[in-house]
């Protein structure tokens, strides 16, 4: 099918000497296609940067391969892989002003002056700079900087651009906005992009494919839609997804027809055995203890549910974030109008089991997705 | 009782007017939120409350009695500040308990206070920790949990939440509202996040410059922001604000985006021919079919996923940008030409000059989840 963009096989990379050093990320397997956007995304520490550093080159790969358009470059100096990036410690030249900042990407590209102009101003309206193009990058504020920075990596065309953290510093009102602005240019012109974040929001919002990463390994990497509908393991389950998702330990009983979670204060939750498939069900009968999970706004109010007490109805225009005392913990749910609920209130929670995940207790490894195997 | 009051206080820096003629009222047990950009004057008007810097001019009443004269320890208030504050050479244990130890409490009471507290705010694994060892959310929750364990019946709280991370801010927006009401105290809070201000808000201040440009509750505010600046504040992705001049025709007065009439019912005739700014919060933009009355043709530009919602990109056929928001799930177009639904009944309008609220939505929800 599409042209594999990049190709990292087996990457290790240590702080320090091989296998006695900070073990940074640890055998990185990933493919990116051309026209991809992927989001490496994680908590700090988790390796996401120094796997964009070794991919621009500003790192050096312990083991393994990185390969761009089939071709190893591991052992290639930053300017000889053709990528293009907005960085911290990557900045702007303070000489330049904004404008010239960011035409001097396209320096290389011997396209005429009318052609640069015009794809300068273009960025330009599109990340709302024009009104600091012919400031000095000392003279603007950190926002405009990453902006600035931006213009310049997406300006070229390079066969891959390595974004970090581009939009961290953005005024909140403008996010939204510039988000859907961006990936569109990225999309139109068949840009490949890779960008870290620590903000699963961005990654969300602009990633064809996410790459979780934690402790240096890579969880899962997939898109949006899988990561959420279908999370590897416990880490992923609670680390994507906003308000998290709501985790409960349980432990398995069951008959022929029946399974049933059993959760903190004597709180059961029973389902019919046909709820489950068949593999599900022999997954599950083999353990005792589980994680079951559910995402919020998957959790359902109906009067013969599960007793919840209302501990907080928090209205945020556009959506409602209650939270419940339910088995020892707190069950939140998100509903998309404003609910009536008084604090103190007794509601039934019911949870469908084409929501639940269910995880391993010991592991965390996922075990079932809905009726499904995971 | 303590409520908390503040009449005409103007503070200043050199010739700088950081609170210009500032009152305010909060009542007993009420949150009452500060909210605004930097600068706005939110911090300065903690530190007066706190007694830390005194006004110019103006009154400072804590439950009824000026507090001019009293000093900053002894006005009875729990403050935990951005800068976290803590006793560098003590514990986080000994920072919080504090408070208490200045008190009769035994020391099994206050063990007791400290661990309850601290276990709410999940720093409990760290109280042996001193400052240096904490990680920044979790000074700022120990400079919290000092401010909540001696039961202080005033609490300022200056963007408490400020330094934690996405998954315990949330976390911490639901527990807090709890850990308040348990302790009954008047809170003033300070944020920068709207969702904190009208998660946590009774009432909400919005400031900038130094005064306060609107206060209510987070329906009022959000249902009737009193001006452009203060509509864009509230809401995520921002409100869509198109420039348009108001019609009169047969049915009344209405607004054209895109060549299409979209009636603005109840409007009042004045606002006939004047340059106006319609607001459109992107929950209340719907995609439709082509043949549905009122239509307005539009590409899509890119689909951007915003936690539980999805978010569109459209530009109109003059290239007006608008952002649609809709539950995660539900059908839309994903890219080339669709069409979409305004709802006049939805839509706030704007004097474009001077950015004040005309006529606010006409069906905004209320407390009890049916239009008004």
């Amino acid at each position: 099918m599409s042209e594999t963009a990049l190709f990292i096989k087996g990457v290790d990379k240590f702080y320090g000497p091989i296998d006695h050093g900070v073990h940074a990320v640890k055998q990185l397997n990933m493919d990116v296609k051309k026209g991809e956007i992927i989001a490496l995304l994680g908590s700090s520490g988790c390796g996401k940067t120094s796997t964009l550093r070794m991919i621009a080159g500003f790192e050096a790969v312990s083991r393994g391969t990185i390969a761009m358009k089939g071709r190893e470059v591991q052992t290639f100096a930053p300017v000889k892989r053709n990528v293009a990036m907005a960085f911290e410690g990557y900045s702007l030249y303070p000489p330049l002003t904004v404008r010239e900042n960011i035409a001097f990407a396209l320096k290389a590209s011997k396209l005429s002056q009318s052609i640069v102009d015009e794809k300068v101003a273009n960025i330009a309206k599109l990340l709302e700079i024009e009104d600091i193009m012919g400031r000095y990058p000392s003279s603007i504020s950190g926002g405009q900087q990453q902006r600035a920075s931006l213009g310049r990596a997406l300006i070229r065309n390079a066969d891959l651009h390595l974004l970090d953290e581009p939009m961290g510093q953005l005024e909140p009102q403008l996010r939204a906005l510039l988000r859907g602005r961006i990936k569109h240019f990225i999309k139109e012109r068949g840009l490949t992009a890779i960008l870290v974040t620590h903000d699963q929001t961005e990654a969300n919002a602009l990633a064809d494919r996410i790459a979780v990463m934690e402790g240096g390994v890579l969880q899962q990497f997939d898109t949006p839609q899988m990561i959420k509908e279908r999370p590897a393991n416990l880490f992923t389950g609670t680390f994507v997804g906003e308000p998290p998702m709501n985790v409960f330990s349980a432990g398995i009983s069951g008959t022929g027809d029946t399974v049933s979670f059993g959760l903190n204060e004597g709180v059961k939750l029973d389902y019919k055995a046909s709820d489950f498939s068949h593999e599900v069900r022999a997954e599950l009968m083999k353990r005792s203890k589980v994680v079951l999970g559910i995402r919020p706004y998957a959790v359902r109010r109906s009067e013969g549910g599960v007793g919840a007490k209302v501990a907080v109805n928090q209205w945020l225009g556009d959506q409602t974030h209650i939270a419940t005392d339910f088995a020892g913990g707190t069950m939140v749910l998100v509903e998309h109008d404003r609910t009536n609920l008084a604090i103190g209130e007794n509601v039934g929670i019911r949870l469908d089991p084409s929501s639940l995940h269910v995880f391993d207790g010991e592991s965390g490894r996922a075990i079932s997705h809905g009726q499904e195997l995971a | 009782m303590t409520t908390l009051q503040l009449k005409n206080i103007v503070k200043r820096y050199k010739t700088n007017t950081v609170l210009d003629n500032l009152s305010l009222d909060v009542a007993d047990g009420e949150t009452l939120v500060l909210f605004g950009p930097s600068g706005a004057g939110k911090t300065v008007l903690l530190r007066l409350v706190a007694g830390v810097i005194d006004p110019e001019e103006g009154q400072i009443l804590i439950g009824g009695e000026d507090v001019a004269d009293i000093d900053a320890e002894h006005r009875g208030i729990g403050m935990a500040f951005q800068n976290f504050a803590l006793f560098p050479h003590m514990s986080a244990f000994d920072n919080i308990a504090s408070p208490l130890t200045a008190t009769n409490a035994t020391k099994d009471a206050i063990s007791a206070g400290v661990h309850k507290v601290a276990k709410l705010l999940k720093i409990d694994h760290v109280l042996s920790h001193h400052p240096k060892a904490l990680s920044n959310g979790q000074k700022q929750r120990t400079a919290l949990a000092r401010a909540l364990a001696g039961s202080p019946p005033l609490l300022l709280l200056d963007d408490p939440l400020r330094n934690v991370d996405a998954k315990l801010r949330f976390e911490m927006r639901l527990e807090l509202p709890r850990l308040l009401a348990a302790q009954g105290a008047t809170v003033v809070y300070v944020t920068q996040d709207y969702k904190e201000a009208m998660a946590l808000g009774d009432r909400i201040a919005v400031m900038s410059q130094g005064r306060i440009r609107q206060i209510g509750t987070p329906e009022d505010i959000y249902n009737a922001p009193a001006d452009i600046e203060i509509a864009r504040l509230f809401g995520d992705p921002t409100i869509n604000l198109l420039d348009v001049t108001p019609k009169s025709g047969p049915d009344g007065v209405y607004v054209e985006l895109s060549n299409v009439k979209v009636a603005l019912p109840g409007m009042p005739s004045g606002v006939v021919g004047k340059p106006c700014v319609i607001g459109l919060r992107p929950e209340t933009i719907a995609f439709t079919d082509a043949s549905a009355p009122g239509a307005i043709p539009v590409t899509v530009e890119a689909e951007t996923p915003l936690n539980e919602k999805t978010v569109t990109l459209v530009l109109t056929a003059r290239g007006r940008e608008i952002l649609v928001s809709r539950p995660a799930g539900t059908p839309g177009p994903v890219s080339g030409p669709a069409h979409i639904a305004v709802s006049g009944q939805a839509a706030f309008l704007f004097d474009k000059e001077s950015g004040g609220l005309i006529r606010s939505a006409a069906t905004p929800m209320t407390c009890n989840g049916e239009a008004a």
